[in-house]
């Protein structure tokens, strides 16, 4: 059975939602499934706009063969190859081989580089500012470098306002027969998932996303519709959507508050992760929370630490070094580029404690323009009642800063 | 074409012969046992027009080349290789780098005087850490307001204290090592300027050499040459200069000796002929005079390219290593050829002999000007670190930045009011104190005691000074755990009591480590110890240099009111100063192809992008070396 939906009048959603694969990417969860957008649009020509994964290419047949009630398929735009959004090309070639595919000269070296073969002169290569007619509706590309592979471009339909934004203003999660950002609570049930994506996949390319940014402000009133690859199509509200991808690719924090991080092996850093966030709350800095790295999927690290303005990282010295699950978060904030944070550390040892010294020497040499509070709690084995003064100077540390905050 | 110095060049030549025969050579072998700078002489060379000779004249100087300069060392080294080098480091040294990179306001006023010969200049690098390597730089300067505040001390400064204008070096940034060193120029007699011993020397007696002190000197802004991180690549570039007179220096000193050598071998009878007829002694001769012509010609040959503005830093190295080099060899040889003779003081050989041996070390060794030659034949190659900041790191003091305000004016009585002045400046009120017991990590301030506190009687001391200072009692882990001189809960170190109030008095402590992790965080540190060495000094706000015996009952009277003190109010944690941020080396730049970030600190070695090059200054065919996209493809990050 075809599944679409409507985004204009002439213009159709004919993607898939999965909620069978655990991991995107194979590596970031998503429980609560993923959607992979693909549109089509009804003029003079038929066109399609990016595909989908292969796991749900048959039902993305099914919506083309539905919408073109026997016609032929004439265009298909690839704004971004990336698999996830590129693998069903190979079936669409297969089944119209005489589509024209319209796309950016490194897309086509990456097809060719997957092993999908368009024939030479059907395709046709586009680059930033050109335009092309498909009947009514005229389009114009807009390159998207490393907004997140290098490949990528954004296609803007002139005619109607429809903006195809590739990875851009995407999102995990399924969006299961609802399509646009009104017809859901997104604050409430999408934006931590959206952060989580984009920190994630994008994050580490901020200055290219603004680079894009830049170009969309300057035809912002031209934008009716945004249709991103995933999650949502977005029909107003921009400026609140903008707002957030204007913080997360400056690096700025969203919010002023405290996420604590915390490695423990016996419960003991875990209890002082927990009397430090106590002691925080009791003095008035309720926006905080606390997360056990051993048992949080490193993505949702990652995006509450792009979410607040302060981290404080609380960890058990192994092996003489950061216990391995908290380097990996930190080894992941140093690749996904984050800056602009205020550090606070908490360091736990029972012979020799080096975490301490060791999270900020690398938050200072290996991470970009974040700022340690001092003061580090430093527990031998167990936080005991003679650090209580200590425990307190670190809560008045890291509340003064926050209050410090611009 | 013909390898010949022109008639005006050989002219030159005898003016300067004529001068240092007729004034210098008979004083000569006086300054060498007296260590006496020929003053007069000099200012008389400068009257004859001749100290400012490379130099436009518009600017005073005798507006003659390169060549001729060296020409003029040459002949000042023949008769006496300590004249020979106050030429060179006024000229080269002292004078090139304010016509090379000075203002016009800084020629006016220095270059002048400099070239005219009124003042006499010099040159300050060198420092007890930092010789061939000047990323090790101490002396530091610090911008307030209209003028830099300079201290720190150079040493085996050549023609201090007799030079009036001296060319320093000292970090503003310590964070970027050699990309931190900025350029000043300094008069002598500015108030904090001062100068050490004149070092006994083995040779070259006759030129000056002393010690530089900097304390608190105050230097105005328009004094800096350059910019600010300019010093290392200013130094440089002198140096590269001043190898060319060293050579010349020491071409001079050998031609001396080997001029001798020769008559003597002509007059010097022994087995019934002169011993020049001695093959053995002939031999020796014909090797001097090649190896000086060599020298000759290497010397004059990089003279040449650097009055052609071309690149010379690589010839001048080799003339001057060579003409170093071949110095000890010929001064050795001529002395061998006087024999008992030349063994003797007096003898021109014999000075020869000692005043040659500083050609091969100073003005960089021959080791570094083989490094030089070696970067320039075969290039950087990447170095094994790459990750990290730019430039060589300097370690950062256990505690963190710290003012190092050590004082060392005046009687021990005004080092101690100048320090309490310091804190109350710094919002201490010593009216209002804590208990004495008051656990070390509640405590607002803390008075330590160190092994340097000697007997468990001079305790008292400590404890009076606690009260007056309004502080709690600490001490260093021995004390407390060998001594037992305090309950081990109140030694004070990274595995006992961390120290995070505001004013740490550390009375004899020498500065372990372990103790100074436990006062990182403390706001002010004051140190108190008899050796101006010990680690707390790099680690201390203030710090008095004395014995505690004298120190502590001064401090604890200029801290006593007549009253008791009044309970303390809850403790308001002080500011620390905030560390000098490390200047960025330049935007970074994110390639379109790949995101691969060019960080102008880490540059890109595999490709000849040397750590420290901006973007900008990337070569324009230099592509991203991890897609191979071009430079245009990169943005801004």
């Amino acid at each position: 059975m075809y599944c679409v939906r409507n985004v204009t009048e002439d213009l159709y959603w004919i993607g898939a939602n999965d909620h069978r694969l655990a991991l995107f990417e194979n590596i970031h969860p998503i429980p609560r499934g993923v959607s992979y957008n693909s549109y089509f649009l009804k003029d003079e020509s038929s066109v399609v706009f990016d595909t989908i994964d292969w796991s749900s290419c048959r039902q993305f047949i099914e919506n083309i063969e539905y919408l073109l009630e026997g016609r032929p398929l004439d265009y298909l735009v690839i704004n971004h190859m990336e698999p996830d959004h590129g693998a069903s090309l190979e079936e669409v070639l297969l089944r119209w081989p005489d589509v024209k595919v319209i796309s950016t000269r490194k897309a086509f070296l990456i097809m060719s580089q997957f092993g999908f073969k368009v024939k030479e002169e059907n395709c046709i290569e586009v680059k930033e500012g050109d335009t092309f007619k498909f009947g009514k509706h005229e389009v114009t590309f807009i390159a998207a470098p490393m907004v997140h592979w290098p490949e990528a471009m954004v296609t803007l339909d002139l005619t109607d306002g429809v903006l195809f934004a590739a990875d851009a203003f995407g999102s995990f999660g399924a969006l299961d027969g609802k399509l646009f950002n009104d017809e859901v609570d997104f604050d409430r049930d999408w934006l931590d998932d959206a952060r989580r994506y984009y920190t994630n996949i994008v994050g580490k390319y901020g200055p290219h996303v603004q680079l894009l940014l830049g170009k969309a402000a300057g035809v912002l009133d031209k934008i009716k519709f945004i249709c991103p690859l995933h999650g949502p199509v977005w029909r107003n509200n921009f400026e609140y959507l903008l707002d957030k991808y204007q913080h997360w690719s400056t690096y700025e924090p969203e919010e002023k508050g405290v996420m604590i991080a915390y490695a423990s092996m016996y419960g003991n850093t875990e209890a002082a992760a927990q009397a430090l966030a106590t002691k925080l709350c009791e003095k008035g800095l309720t926006n905080v929370a606390v997360y056990d790295v051993s048992n949080t999927q490193v993505s949702y690290l990652i995006s509450d630490a792009f979410k607040y303005s302060h981290i404080v990282l609380a960890s058990v010295t192994y092996n003489l070094g950061i216990y391995p699950v908290m380097h990996n978060f930190l080894t992941d904030m140093k690749a996904l580029n984050l800056q602009k944070r205020t550090f606070a550390v908490v360091e736990n040892g029972s012979w020799a404690p080096k975490s301490g010294d060791l999270m900020e020497k690398y938050i200072t040499e290996q991470l970009k323009d974040m700022t340690l509070i001092g003061g580090r709690l430093s527990v031998a084995s167990s936080l005991l009642p003679d650090k209580a003064g200590e425990l307190d100077k670190l809560a008045d540390a890291i509340i003064e800063s926050v209050n410090g905050e611009k | 074409m013909l390898f010949k110095t022109s008639d005006a060049h050989e002219a030159l030549r005898m003016q300067v012969r004529e001068f240092a025969e007729t004034e210098i050579k008979p004083i000569a072998f006086l300054m060498d046992k007296e260590n006496l700078f020929p003053g007069e002489q000099m200012k008389k060379f400068g009257e004859m027009g001749l100290m400012g000779i490379p130099y436009p004249k518009e600017y005073g100087g005798a507006g003659l080349d390169v060549m001729s300069y060296a020409i003029a060392v040459e002949e000042l080294a023949r008769v006496d290789g300590g004249t020979g080098v106050i030429l060179s480091a006024h000229v080269s040294l002292g004078t090139w780098p304010i016509f090379a990179f000075g203002t016009e306001e800084q020629k006016q006023k220095y270059l002048i005087p400099l070239c005219k010969g009124e003042k006499i200049g010099a040159f300050g690098l060198t420092e007890p850490n930092a010789g061939s390597d000047a990323g090790g730089t101490e002396t530091t300067a610090v911008l307030e307001g209209d003028h830099y505040v300079l201290n720190g001390g150079k040493i085996f400064i050549t023609n201090a204290p007799k030079a009036d204008t001296y060319v320093v070096f000292a970090s503003t940034n310590p964070d970027l090592g050699t990309k931190g060193i900025s350029a000043f120029i300094v008069e002598k007699g500015w108030e904090g300027f001062g100068f050490g011993d004149h070092y006994d020397k083995m040779g070259i007696r006759s030129s000056s050499t002393a010690e530089l002190i900097f304390n608190d000197v105050k230097v105005p802004k328009e004094n800096l040459l350059g910019k600010e991180g300019d010093g290392f690549k200013i130094a440089m570039a002198t140096l590269d200069g001043g190898r060319i007179g060293i050579a010349a220096q020491a071409l001079g000193i050998a031609q001396g000796a080997y001029e001798h050598a020769l008559e003597y071998s002509k007059e010097r009878v022994q087995f019934g002929k002169p011993i020049a007829a001695q093959q053995a002694v002939s031999f020796k001769i014909a090797d001097m005079a090649t190896k000086l012509r060599c020298a000759r010609f290497l010397i004059y040959s990089a003279a040449e390219l650097k009055e052609a503005h071309v690149p010379y830093g690589m010839e001048s190295a080799m003339a001057k290593m060579y003409a170093s080099d071949i110095a000890l060899e010929v001064t050795n040889d001529a002395l061998q050829i006087f024999g008992g003779s030349g063994f003797m003081k007096g003898m021109e050989v014999e000075r020869a002999y000692r005043d040659a041996k500083i050609t091969t070390i100073y003005e960089g060794t021959n080791e570094i000007q083989r490094v030089v030659i070696a970067s320039h034949l075969i290039g950087k190659l990447p170095k094994e670190s790459g990750a990290g900041a730019p430039g060589p790191k300097k370690a950062v003091p256990v505690t963190g930045y710290r003012k190092k305000k050590i004082f060392k004016d005046g009687t021990a009585e005004e080092k101690v009011n100048a320090l309490v002045e310091a804190l109350v400046n710094d919002g201490y009120d010593f009216t209002v104190g804590i208990p004495i017991d008051t656990p070390i990590v509640e405590a607002e301030r803390v008075v330590s005691a160190g092994k340097g506190i000697g007997a468990k009687e001079n305790m008292k001391l400590i404890e009076d000074l606690a009260v007056q200072a309004g502080a709690a009692i600490g001490s260093s882990r021995p004390v407390a755990e060998t001594l037992k001189y305090v309950p081990l809960n109140r030694y004070v170190g990274m595995s006992g009591q961390k120290f995070s109030g505001n004013l740490y008095i550390a009375c004899g402590i020498s500065g372990a480590a372990q103790h100074l992790k436990g006062i990182k965080d403390a706001s002010t540190i004051v140190a108190i110890n008899i050796n101006g060495n010990a680690p707390i000094f790099k680690n201390c706000d203030y710090g008095i240099v004395g014995d505690v015996m004298e120190i502590l009952p001064l401090l604890t009277a200029a801290l006593d009111n007549g009253e008791a003190k009044k309970p303390a109010p809850p403790m308001v944690k002080m500011k620390r100063p905030e560390p000098p941020k490390a200047a960025p080396v330049g935007d970074r730049y994110v390639c379109g192809g790949c995101g691969y970030e060019y960080d102008p600190a880490k540059g890109n070695p595999e490709n000849d992008i040397y750590p420290g090059t901006p973007f900008e200054r990337v070569p324009e065919e230099w592509v991203c070396p991890e897609c191979g996209e071009g430079k245009d493809q990169f943005i801004k990050a």
